[in-house]
């Protein structure tokens, strides 16, 4: 019982480390731009995909993690500079449309040169390897992709909080135009963020499609799945969507174990719109989010 | 650019026909509307059913996101509702179609209005990540009551023209048999046709109604600016709750014209995110904030997927890699292609194209 319970616990914070990667993804680039980027989900896919190839063309596994995080991050910095740029001071609901179709025009683009047979991600460990805690058996993959999430997520608030880039950043999403009047280069601020989140959602590319899923075209569905960790968060914080993103992953698995099987038919697929259902209860309370912040209105 | 010329009267501002030139166009398209079922084949026939459908549920997203800037990712749980509410009238009450269309709307803007309180308290893409959550819960709910909704299986959609006697069993239902008009072969797709078009006429007609009447132009102030529009007497909770409604009323109908005219209907697809994005899509492609945009979005998004099909059977011998993806992926691709091209040039959508046109002529010989 109790190992079922740690093993649970440990795939969920797996999960919630993979949302929380997407998650930082989204909320990097909303701080900066307002922007909220449909297309995370299909970067995703697309550096689960390089990271696929670069393995396969030979390159040694920690060599193309890193070539396909700093590829994804240029493809989304690149896509920041031709279609998000032209689009600064229009509505932002105009550029939280124009991502979705950017998102599927990724997808097309990944289907045409990558086909959409599933694909096993090369891991340096044994693949389908678990490891012993107590009773529970814990997969190897899962204990990486909380130890890499844990790595950047504090590598990434160690360059916000320390840097000069960091301090740059804050101050380009706390208000663009003081920020250029201090001689901060918003644009390449922007670009940056949008790299990051190419490089975050690599990431986390890679630690979702390894057993037991696999890469397929549909990876990138999975950022559906973490919208609600980054609207719970507050979609100004970091910390928060952090925070909610491994609830929400600890939640969903342990609702998948423990209420899809009470819930009879209702029950079948539940863990899928928990986290949605949980979400809108929280919103219901504090329509800002656990960590946002309510916006003040001037008429 | 002004999006219309300078009015000096209220009178003005409020005609249905602001210029002779919407009588004389309305006078063309008429006769066209009327003999297109006979002059089509059976492919664009179907693109016709299929685009009055998506007229009458861009309407619908129009109040919502066009005149009261309430972004919805949900529109398609209003859809699946509307279909699943007459598919089920149908099936297992015999209600004739004709009582369950309107029926469906009233299902869905039933949820939309319990919904809309809930969304008072959240803006911009709050609401658009929660009427997401809407979504999914809607189908969650539809895939797990399998003894009336059938779960994944779908369901088929009778269409009764009246109600069924007892042991006269007709599947499909009356409506679904062809008849002959004189001279006139109406096939059950024609006679949908002119449901259709007459479905989507009127909601045309409401929505117009709606724009221009008090109540479509206090969702706008509220758009516009809430506090602003609250200082000026406009209640903005009242504005949004109704749009809402409306919304959800018009979605509930097209879903009911979706199911009718695909006869047999699953929850997933087509009732996805996708839906909901190609609404949007479609009121952005349009122009946001006309009801000229919702139709012309609506028009032109449903007559590209056989044009995509034809420009990729045409390009598929030149580009070998674009084999790979399927008739709807290349529709999508194209329909991508085009609405981020009017996004970053032309962000009133084909409103906007047509205002530069006619603002071209009107203007001749000189340039502006």
């Amino acid at each position: 019982m109790i190992s079922q319970l740690v093993q649970l616990v440990v795939s969920g914070l797996a999960l919630g480390a993979i949302y929380a990667l997407i998650a930082l993804g989204f909320v990097v680039i909303y701080r900066a731009s307002e922007v909220f980027n449909f297309a995370q989900g299909e970067l995703l896919s697309t550096g689960a995909f390089l990271m696929v190839a670069l393995c396969g063309a030979g390159v040694p596994w920690a060599l193309a993690l890193i070539l396909a995080m700093a590829l994804t991050g240029l493809l989304a910095a690149g896509i920041e500079r031709a279609v998000m740029r032209p689009l600064i001071g229009r509505p932002i609901f105009v550029s939280a449309i124009l991502t979705i179709f950017v998102g599927f025009f990724l997808r097309a683009m990944v289907i045409i040169i990558w086909g959409v047979e599933p694909r096993g991600m090369p891991t340096p460990w044994e693949t389908t390897g678990v490891i012993e805690l107590g009773e529970a058996r814990v997969l190897w993959n899962s204990i990486g992709s909380v130890v890499a999430g844990l790595l950047t997520l504090g590598a990434f608030f160690l360059l916000i909080r320390y840097t000069k880039l960091g301090v740059a950043m804050r101050a380009a999403s706390a208000d663009q135009e003081a920020s250029l009047a201090h001689g901060i280069p918003v644009g390449r601020i922007l670009g940056t963020t949008w790299f990051l989140a190419g490089m975050f959602a690599a990431l986390g590319g890679v630690f979702l499609g390894m057993f037991p899923s696999s890469v397929d075209s549909n990876l990138g569905l999975i950022a559906l799945r973490a919208f609600p960790a980054v609207i719970l968060g507050g979609l100004e914080s970091p910390l928060g969507a952090v925070l909610a993103a491994l609830i929400l992953g600890v939640l969903e698995v342990l609702a998948q174990a423990y209420l899809n099987p009470v819930m009879g038919h209702f029950g079948h697929n539940f863990h899928g719109v928990f986290p949605y259902l949980v979400m809108i209860l929280v919103l219901i309370v504090r329509p800002y989010g656990l960590f946002g912040h309510q916006e003040v209105k001037r008429a | 650019m002004p999006t219309r010329p300078l009015l000096t009267r209220y009178e003005d501002d409020l005609k249905l026909f602001p210029d002779r030139w919407n009588l004389i166009g309305l006078a063309i398209a008429i006769p066209i509307l009327l003999a297109y079922p006979f002059l089509a084949n059976a492919q664009w026939l179907t693109v016709g059913n299929l685009a009055w459908v998506t007229v009458v549920g861009a309407v619908g997203m129009m109040m919502l996101t066009g005149f009261s800037g309430q972004i919805s990712l949900g529109h398609a749980a209003f859809l699946a509702l509307g279909a699943y509410t007459t598919a089920i009238l149908g099936e297992q009450f015999g209600l004739p179609f004709w009582l369950g269309i309107p029926v469906s709307g009233v299902v869905a803007a039933a949820v939309g209005l319990a919904i809309g309180p809930f969304a008072l308290r959240l803006e911009g893409l709050y609401l658009a990540i929660v009427t997401l959550g809407l979504l999914f819960l809607v189908n969650h709910t539809l895939h797990s009551l399998p003894d009336i909704t059938h779960g994944s299986i779908g369901i088929a959609v009778p269409m009764h023209t009246w109600f069924p006697a007892e042991g006269t069993p007709s599947p499909m239902g009356t409506f679904a048999q062809p008849l002959e008009l004189g001279p006139l072969a109406l096939s059950f797709e024609r006679k949908l046709y002119f449901v259709f078009l007459a479905l989507a006429m009127l909601v045309t007609y409401v929505g117009v109604n709606i724009q221009r009447s008090n109540t479509g132009r206090s969702m706008m102030a509220v758009r516009d600016h809430d506090v602003a529009a609250a200082v000026m007497g406009v209640h903005p909770a009242r504005a949004k709750i109704i749009s809402f409604g409306l919304s959800a009323f018009f979605a509930g109908i097209a879903g009911a014209m979706f199911a009718c005219q695909q006869q047999y209907i699953t929850i997933e697809p087509p009732f996805d995110l996708n839906m909901s994005v190609q609404y949007i899509a479609i009121i952005v492609l349009g122009g946001v904030g006309t009801i000229f945009g919702a139709v012309w979005g609506a028009l032109v998004f449903v007559a590209l997927s056989p044009l995509a099909e034809n420009l990729f059977d045409a390009l598929k011998p030149h580009i070998p890699l674009l084999g790979g993806l399927s008739s709807a992926q290349q529709a999508t691709l194209l329909f991508s292609l085009i609405v981020v091209g009017f996004l970053i040039f032309e962000p009133l959508g084909l409103f906007g194209l047509w205002l530069r046109i006619k603002r071209y002529f009107l203007a001749w010989p000189f340039k502006y």
